[in-house]
């Protein structure tokens, strides 16, 4: 790998004049130049670079030979041509044996849509091949639980051999035979188990590695898709969420040098997957008579206002998947309504570190955003509260699913926001739908006290709204406050009611997310 | 995560793999266990400044005594050697040289590469294939035959060159191929 210095150097690429530090390779000059230079086996995440795909050869002036520019470091005062007549030949030429037994599938590839293959192909305008002979066949395999291996679309850039091998430090993964018969496989009776195994399906640049859960599912044209953050754990991994149709169908890990760089592990990407599972509460339910009864929104509220126990003793129960606005919302209503204390469950697995990228790591909390929890004075509770007759509860994101289906029965009033209608929930008084962290905007904090917005990726059911929302505006009314309608103006009430996120400001957030301690907030361990 | 993979068929991965390639489940016994093992391991051990050098004789003594690599021999060379059973079988099946799996009596490689190719090399290929009445890489009925593509056998002056086990025959055209066949049957390695 280049190492790069402070020592800066000019070079010219396609006549455009870049300064870049020493030790950079002509590839990622050309980038800051805006010239992306085609190439399959360099990935900016993997380590090795093998310059086998000869895809990204560049012509250097007064050099008779070309050059893989992804290895080829800058010097001063080059001169590097990728559009040069010779330069493209070659690109082309390297596209057309790629394609001589590759079965051109698209109709039915995965990866058509979003397949380097598929693209540089157009570019180079090679819509007919000149080839005569028959196309040899290699079929396809399982080469994990959940990812198949078709074996005619692989173009052997070796990113996942080297993924598993570099990266993730268990090189599981082999390239078997060699020439036109090569292909990858593992090693006989073993199976890929890796729990970072997902990624490499994410550096094919082609549809060779594909999930099975995605696929033939949908086309890469027919997904919208959101930058989130990964709710599975508390690293906090970027990623984006594709969705078709309302239904998250695939998580991708979004580029975060700080937290994620280009990975997300399994656990993540099967758990956000559930989430399209159960069935939602999508309207206010309000008890009357004895009977849950659907109200609209402004009367549920208006009767929460009025009905609504203050003082008395009370307990709540928070979600650490909640967003951090929401989670300073329901703080200002148990303020209102005197219930101090207050906690969140929280479920701890096994944990796992991607050798290569250590700050990504499946961590023991499986939960987003304990941290943004614990900011708000809401502590870790092994169970839930003991509720005595005539009591306060406040549940809030916690789904009761393990909860026994009397729970909360005898309180005098048992205030309910959630997504999901379990049968400890159905004992409420008053049964507000919220929406999951997917059909919102807001931030978690992670386990290093970093803020990361989330951006919303589907379309919330029926009436159900962000918790925030919901509370600021059950707060505000009767009160003279303004209501809040945006997440930007919920996270600054939220950022000046905590402390530490005090003047941070969510455009500052952004897409990276910032730590503003600069150190660990204090999170269970 | 077990998943039923019938390792008795062909590789799934590749339809068109030879049998010869295809990774054998049956265990062998283990190879560095007696004083014979220890001692070719020592030795291939201190051949060379890290311990990886020694792979390629390792495998060669596994074929060399069993006639074939099985996945459990490779495993244990991988652990011999700190690599890992993937790595070992990407450097098993990049040389055809060596046997996967169990191979006939007489293990035909025929040369097509580029001087045996024009001299009709895959014609005496397919001529082996005929009168053997086998497929490319598997064992004929009897146990006797096994015939597969090679690359440049070195005889370059003498194609088409036939390697057949430990044995060269030269100047092979389509036609003497049923010599050296009863050859073979006759007396086997005086030619």
């Amino acid at each position: 790998m280049n190492e790069t210095t402070s020592e800066a150097i000019n070079l010219t690429i396609d006549g455009v004049e870049v300064t870049v530090p020493k030790g950079t390779t002509v590839l990622q000059a050309a980038e800051r130049a805006g010239v992306v230079v085609p190439h399959y086996c360099y990935h900016p995440g993997i380590p090795s670079r093998p310059a086998q795909c000869r895809m990204c050869l560049v012509e250097i002036e007064g050099q008779p030979k070309l050059q893989p520019s992804c290895v080829l470091s800058a010097t001063d005062g080059m001169s590097i041509l990728t559009q040069s007549d010779t330069a493209k030949e070659a690109r082309r030429s390297v596209i057309e044996f790629l394609l001589l037994n590759h079965p051109i599938d698209c109709p039915i590839c995965d990866a058509a849509g979003q397949c380097m293959l598929q693209d540089y192909a157009f570019e180079t305008h090679q819509l007919e091949s000149r080839s005569h002979e028959a196309k040899l066949v290699l079929g396809r395999d399982r080469i994990a639980d959940d990812i198949l291996y078709f074996a005619d679309r692989c173009i052997l850039c070796t990113r996942c051999v080297r993924f598993m091998r570099d990266v993730a430090g268990d090189e599981a993964l082999l390239v078997a035979q060699r020439g036109h018969k090569a292909y990858i496989d593992t090693f006989p009776g073993k199976d890929l188990e890796n729990e970072f195994r997902g990624n490499i399906v994410d550096v094919c640049p082609v549809g060779a590695l594909v999930h099975e859960d995605f696929l033939f599912k949908p086309r890469s044209w027919d997904m919208d898709s959101a930058p989130s953050v990964c709710p599975g754990c508390s690293n906090g991994c970027n990623i984006d969420i594709a969705v078709k149709e309302n239904q998250i169908v695939r998580v991708k890990p979004r580029y975060n040098a700080d937290v994620n760089g280009f990975w997300m592990c399994d656990h993540g990407r099967k758990h956000l997957v559930m989430a399209n599972r159960g069935s939602r509460i999508d309207l206010p339910l309000i008890r009357r008579h004895g009977e849950l009864e659907a109200v609209h929104w402004g009367e549920a509220l208006e009767w929460l206002s009025t009905n609504l126990p203050e003082g008395g003793s009370g307990h709540a129960v928070v979600s650490a998947f909640d967003a951090t606005e929401s989670l300073a919302a329901v703080r200002a209503l148990l303020g209102r309504i005197g219930i101090e204390g207050g906690g969140y469950r929280l479920s701890r697995g096994h944990e796992a570190e991607l050798g290569g990228f250590p700050q990504l790591k499946l961590r023991a909390e499986r939960a987003p955003n304990a941290a943004g929890a614990e900011l708000f004075g809401f502590g870790e509770t092994d169970g839930l509260p003991e509720v005595s007759d005539g009591d306060t509860l406040v549940v809030v994101g916690d789904r009761l699913a393990d909860a026994p289906a009397d729970y909360g029965e005898g309180a005098g009033f048992f205030l309910y926001i959630g997504s999901h209608l379990s049968d400890a929930a159905r004992n409420a008084t008053a049964i507000l739908p919220a929406t999951t962290f997917a059909e919102m905007e807001g931030t978690f904090v992670n386990h290093e006290g970093r803020v990361q917005r989330f951006h919303q990726a589907l379309v919330p059911p029926g009436v159900a709204r962000p918790t925030w929302m919901i509370l600021r505006r059950l707060l505000g009314l009767g009160h003279g406050e303004v209501t809040m309608l945006e997440a930007r103006d919920a996270f600054a009430v939220a950022a000046s009611e905590s402390g530490r996120l005090a003047g941070l400001n969510w455009d500052e957030v952004g897409l990276k997310g910032v730590n503003p301690g600069g150190t660990a907030a204090p999170v269970a361990k | 995560m077990e998943r039923a993979r019938d390792v008795k068929k062909v590789h799934p991965a590749v339809v068109s793999a030879q049998a010869f390639q295809v990774a054998d489940h049956r265990p062998v016994e283990r190879l560095f266990e007696d004083a014979e093992g220890k001692d070719r391991r020592d030795k291939a051990l201190s051949r060379y400044p890290e311990k990886k050098g020694a792979l390629l004789p390792m495998l060669a003594y596994a074929q060399e005594r069993n006639g074939w690599i099985s996945a459990n021999n490779m495993e244990e060379i991988a652990l011999t050697l700190d690599l890992t059973p993937a790595y070992v079988r990407s450097v098993a099946t990049f040389y055809t040289m060596y046997a996967k799996r169990p191979v006939g009596k007489y293990w035909i490689q025929v040369c097509t590469c580029i001087s045996c190719h024009v001299n009709r090399g895959e014609e005496v290929f397919e001529a082996f294939l005929e009168h053997t009445g086998t497929r490319a890489g598997e064992v004929s009925d009897d146990g006797k035959w096994t015939v597969i593509e090679a690359e440049c056998l070195g005889a370059c002056g003498f194609a088409t060159a036939v390697q057949v086990n430990d044995q060269y025959f030269e100047n092979v055209t389509p036609e003497t191929v049923p010599e050296v066949l009863a050859q073979l049957e006759k007396g086997g390695s005086e030619e």
